[in-house]
Order: structure tokens, then C-alpha cells, then sequence
């Protein structure tokens, strides 16, 4: 069933290691519209919500990578409520 | 056949290969020829080269593993290895211990070996994990990865 326009739509942002510790919070919940009080589109892209949380640098930096629904995927991919969006600092495993 | 698995203990590499061969052997095309292994233990030192306290790992559960599934699978596929091992190594660890173990499995030692260093490469660079340096207890992010 597709959702009203009175359903609020939330995506849930992840951060990690030192991307986490340098903002301070490890997630958060982003309410998207067309509730009233939300700026945020109803499809906002990765590198919207990066602005919108004000996250820094104000343009997503070359080394932070975007996963969503735990899948790499690119900055302009348009999200979804439900959607599970994490910011990835550079990796270094192995 | 692909066997991935994250440790938030210290693990026994060469038990682990062993768990593994035995596997093999009962492959129903029986046990591949070649076999190629890598075990990468924590070094002492820092990037800095101070003396290493321990060695955080940090990942994110869920696409950490299923990342390392898919990346031992696209490696054996892309080089037609029979079986491809993965252990590593979350949370504190401490200089010494093996903080990766990565064996594939052969007809022969050219695809074991390839298969083997495409795939060390691609999770260093594609698998989400982050190390953090501990020494004089001061915790460092690593943003990259040493040289090959």
C-alpha cells in the first residue's frame, strides 16, 4: 500500500568511527516530508541530508563513502522512507 | 564455497585452516589441488612507529559480513577458485594476534594465489572496517591502508 501523504517517513542515519566521535552522535532519525514542519523532500538524496544535518565539510568529502541499506551506493541515490543510510569514513581492514 | 566469519576473540588461524581442510576433503570433487594462505597478525608498532597498545577494529555489523561474502564469492567466481576462507578479527586486539586469515582453494596455485591477493586487497579497501591506534593511551583513527 503506498503511503498517504499524512504518513511520516523517517530514514535513519548512521555514522562510524572517527566520523562519529568528530559530530557526536552515532544515529539519528531524519523526518522526511511532506510533514509540515520538514524541509526535506519526500526523496532527498545522501548528499542533501549531509548539508541538512550539517554535517562538516559542507560539500561530502571525497573520502566518506555512502551505504545504503547497508549496500555502497552514490551520493545523488534518491532515498526512501525506511531507508538505512550510513556516512563510511575511510576504510582500512585487513 | 565460501566460509566467512568475524572474531571478537582471539582465534587460532592455523585451527581455523584446519576446520577448513577437513571441509574440503569431503568436497564431492574431493579436496583442490592448491591452496593458497594469508594470516595477518597485528604489528608493535604504530604509523608513527611508537609501541602499539592494541588495535581497535570497528565495523558495521551486517554489511561488514554480507561484504565480505560478496567479495569472496566475485573473487572465486572471477577466478575460478573451488573455496575461499575469511576469518577477522572485531573489537581489541593486540599486537601479535591474527587480525586476518585468508585461504582459497584451487585446481591450481595460480588462481589460489591471485584469487587469494585480489581478494586481501578488495577487503582492505571495500569491506567497512575502521582501525583505531592505541599507544600511551591515546586512541588514532587510520585513514588508509599500509603499503603493499
Amino acid at each position: 500500500m503506498a503511503p498517504s501523504a499524512q504518513t511520516v517517513m523517517h530514514v535513519r542515519v548512521r555514522l562510524f568511527a572517527g566520523l562519529r566521535e568528530t559530530v557526536g552522535w552515532s544515529e539519528t532519525q531524519v523526518e522526511l516530508g511532506p510533514a509540515a514542519d520538514s524541509a526535506l523532500a519526500t526523496s532527498p538524496t545522501p548528499a542533501q541530508l549531509w548539508r541538512q544535518l550539517g554535517l562538516q565539510p559542507g560539500d561530502p568529502p571525497a573520502g566518506v563513502r555512502v551505504a545504503i541499506n547497508q549496500q555502497f551506493a552514490s551520493w545523488d541515490t534518491a532515498l526512501s522512507g525506511g531507508d538505512e543510510l550510513a556516512f563510511l569514513p575511510p576504510i582500512s581492514g585487513g | 564455497m565460501v566460509s566467512i566469519q568475524l572474531h571478537t576473540e582471539p582465534f587460532e588461524p592455523l585451527h581455523a585452516l584446519a576446520c577448513w581442510q577437513a571441509a574440503l576433503v569431503e568436497l564431492p570433487a574431493g579436496q583442490p589441488a592448491a591452496e593458497s594462505h594469508f594470516l595477518g597478525r597485528v604489528r608493535a608498532t604504530t604509523a608513527n612507529g611508537e609501541r602499539l597498545t592494541a588495535l581497535e577494529l570497528e565495523h558495521y555489523p551486517g554489511m561488514t559480513e554480507a561484504q565480505l561474502q560478496a567479495l569472496a564469492a566475485a573473487a572465486a567466481q572471477r577466478h575460478g577458485a573451488t573455496a575461499v576462507l575469511v576469518q577477522h578479527r572485531v573489537g581489541r586486539v593486540l599486537p601479535g594476534e591474527t587480525i586476518v586469515l585468508v585461504a582459497v582453494a584451487a585446481d591450481r596455485r595460480g588462481p589460489a594465489q591471485r584469487c587469494g591477493q585480489e581478494l586481501l586487497e578488495a577487503l582492505k579497501h571495500e569491506a567497512p572496517f575502521w582501525k583505531r591506534e592505541w599507544s600511551g593511551g591515546v586512541g588514532t583513527w587510520i585513514t588508509g591502508n599500509t603499503p603493499l
